[in-house]
């Protein structure tokens, strides 16, 4: 299992190794109804290969893993959507995720050079793991990325939103012992720091120095929901299913699920026409901004949102306005959720990449902000230029005014 | 509260995003120099969920980190939150730059140098740093010590005759309603804590228990050290190839400013002082959303 004893494949001459093919990918879906990020993981990885496939002339696949009860249909969908292969695994036990027992399975799947041999015969005998593999970085694919990643014992870099592939040369103290050499087919993962404003490129890199010799494959990734788009269905595209049968026996009764509850979120953007969000533009008089925010909000009738540094709890303002707002699960953004209102309202927010994926889709944007060069400025379609503390109450006082005409006629 | 329940918490010194703390630089990034450090934001929260088990269910605490000498703050602000009992550090000059797979392998050797027969029942985690974000260190040193692992856990009891856990977790997935799933598992677990977490002290005995321990931690931290092991990579055991730089498959490759994407949208620019101005802004707010009149 493990991939630490092994020294480079074959002849070494092949550095890159030919026992990692394919880019192997862990459908998400809600009881048999594939989540969007599903599509677009699939949409990006169709790219990726295709361009792939032509640059090192290969036919490396994609190959979307499935887990659930009666998944059938999916995975005629998966193929549509741009999977060459599907390796499914159908049992009543699986209808929600479990983490260990889905760590085991898709482990297990992903080392399986039978089913690559189905899938590729040309590839399959040498065939010991994927080359690169693709997780979704939500609440199911982040920790199962984690778990299945210490159990293949490879990289992982999560929450990506651009990947490229290419070769590299690489000098580094300990992959290479400071030598220069060059590493084919590197994923390069690259992700938005919690700031938003830098993006760090992340390589899962082979040992190639002599005295601590290691290969590390899959080289794989968490990606953030929202940010690929899926290729059109075409249903004239066709696909091998291979199933993997679960062996139930010894199966893992270590986590049963009692109950599972749909709630409402105490935050409801979906409901709510206009969204506020605040975000560290406002901490020249915090508590005194965020009573005006909460103000505005109440006159739109508008759900109130945070940037991420805000949900860090940065100012220390009385119970219960902390608790309430600077929270993470007012978050908008690729750390937290996406909104896409008629209209969105962002006061003192400068417009950080990873919240602009979370607003984009808005109907009107309208921004408070004092300051002209803000990123903010490019993503909205009304810049108003001042503070909040200036700004909010001469604005409650035109909405109500408005609003008070309004009944006398 | 005979029978013994063994809590372990991994913690992680983080920046300090508090306004007057943090500094950022001009292009928005943050300035590590210049920033402090404290006890990160989930890692408290992993405390305060190990302190409810201490009241409800008389547990022993072990509040633990891998990081540089300076660390031991950490722990010092999570003692004060759990009343952990013992305190662990795990440092190491070959620990320095490790990722998240790296990581995990201290602290799995770091968890089983935790003292006494019985082996942890429950390893707390916060749900992600505030500074790296990846959430990864958690499930990988579950899945390293073969613990059960139970993500966004919002609450929990345990059974300590049965020796298992239901614990309540959070479950929001794109494009779909929120979940709450309650699961049982047997012992051992290693819970990564949500965000939403809160304890809640029912009873008054548990309520006079929570002032008792707290009482107890405050006097506990005024001596914190004598709580406080160290250990290196050879006290730990760990293979040095599996740790730090050589152990960690990943590495950082570049770091560069994300360009400014092309405007999306051509603002129309308001003076935030021109009421005349802002009336029109308003008129197009409440024609958008059509706010329900004399609300």
């Amino acid at each position: 299992m493990s991939a630490a004893d092994t020294t480079a494949s074959g002849s070494g001459q092949d550095e890159t190794g030919c026992n990692y093919r394919h880019l192997y990918l862990i459908a998400e879906h809600d009881e048999g109804r594939p989540l969007p990020v599903t599509f677009e993981m699939l949409g990006e990885a169709r790219r990726l290969m295709d361009d792939f496939n032509s640059n090192y002339s290969s036919y490396e696949k994609v190959v979307a893993v499935v887990l659930g009860d009666n998944v059938k249909k999916i995975c005629e969908e998966l193929i549509f959507y741009g999977a060459d292969a599907v390796i499914r695994v159908d049992h009543p036990t699986l209808r929600y995720p479990i983490n260990a027992v889905d760590t085991k399975i898709i482990s297990q799947v992903a080392s399986n050079s039978g089913y690559a041999s189905k899938i590729s015969p040309e590839y399959g005998k040498e065939f010991r793991k994927p080359r690169f593999m693709f997780f979704s970085a939500d609440n199911v694919g982040r920790h199962l990325s984690a778990t299945v990643l210490a159990e293949l014992e490879s990289g992982l870099a999560s929450d990506i939103n651009k990947l490229v592939i290419g070769d590299l040369e690489i000098r580094h103290e300990h992959k290479t012992k400071g030598q220069a050499l060059k590493y084919e087919k590197i994923l390069q993962m690259y992700r938005p720091d919690f700031s938003g404003f830098l993006w760090t490129t992340i390589l899962c890199l082979d040992n190639r120095n002599p005295t601590i010799k290691r290969e590390y494959h899959p080289q794989a990734c968490s990606i953030i929901p929202g940010v690929f788009s899926p290729i059109p269905r075409n249903t004239s595209r066709e696909g091998l299913i291979v199933d993997h049968i679960l062996d139930t026996h010894g199966a893992d009764k270590q986590v049963k699920i009692l109950s599972r509850k749909v709630i409402k979120s105490a935050v409801d953007y979906d409901g709510r026409k206009t969204v506020l969000s605040f975000g560290r533009g406002i901490g020249d008089s915090p508590e005194e901004n965020i009573k005006l925010v909460v103000e505005l909000a109440k006159e739109l009738g508008a759900e109130i949102g945070v940037s991420l540094p805000i949900s860090k709890k940065p100012y220390s303002i009385p119970e219960p306005l902390s608790s309430q707002y600077l929270t993470p699960d007012r978050v908008i953004g690729t750390s937290g959720r996406k909104v896409s209102p008629a209209l969105y309202i962002a006061v003192g927010v400068s417009g950080a990449m990873q919240h602009i994926a979370g607003m984009k889709d808005s109907g009107f944007v309208v921004a408070i902000n004092p300051d002209e060069e803000a990123p903010i400025k490019d993503e909205c379609d009304i810049f108003i230029k001042g503070k909040a503390e200036v700004v909010i109450p001469q604005l409650l006082a035109e909405l109500r005014r408005q609003k008070a005409l309004e009944v006398q006629r | 509260m005979s029978s013994h329940l063994k809590i372990a918490v991994i913690v992680k010194l983080e920046p300090d995003f508090s306004e007057g703390n943090v500094s950022y630089n001009s292009d928005g990034t943050l300035n590590r120099a210049e920033t402090k450090s404290i006890l990160g934001p989930h890692s408290a929260i992993a405390s305060s969920a190990a302190f409810f088990a201490k009241v409800k269910y008389g547990a022993e605490i072990t509040v633990a980190t891998m990081g540089p000498p300076v660390a031991d703050v950490a722990l010092r602000q999570a003692q004060l939150i759990s009343d952990a009992d013992f305190l662990h550090l795990y440092s190491d000059r070959i620990f320095s730059g490790a990722d998240t797979l790296a990581t995990a392998e201290v602290l799995k050797f770091g968890i089983g140098k935790i003292e006494g027969p019985e082996e942890v029942d429950i390893v707390f985690s916060g749900h992600r740093a505030s500074d790296g974000e990846t959430g990864q260190t958690g499930p990988q040193t579950a899945w390293k010590l073969g613990y059960t692992f139970l993500g966004n856990v919002i609450g929990y009891d345990i059974d300590l005759e049965k020796r298992v856990v239901v614990a309540r977790r959070l479950i929001s997935l794109q494009g779909t309603s929120d979940i709450i799933e309650e699961v049982e598992a047997n012992l051992p677990v290693f819970i990564t804590v949500d965000p939403s977490y809160k304890s809640f002290f029912s009873t008054i005995s548990q309520r006079l228990a929570s002032a008792k321990y707290q009482q107890e931690a405050e006097n506990r931290v005024q001596n914190y050290k004598n709580h406080l092991k160290i250990f290196n990579a050879q006290q730990l055991g760990v293979d040095p190839s599996l740790v730090g730089l050589p152990g960690s498959p990943t590495i950082v490759y570049k770091v560069e400013k994300i360009p400014k994407a092309g405007a999306s949208r051509r603002a129309l620019i308001v003076d935030g002082s021109d009421s005349l101005q802002l009336s029109t802004v308003a008129e197009k707010m409440l024609s958008i959303t059509k706010v329900d009149i004399g609300q």
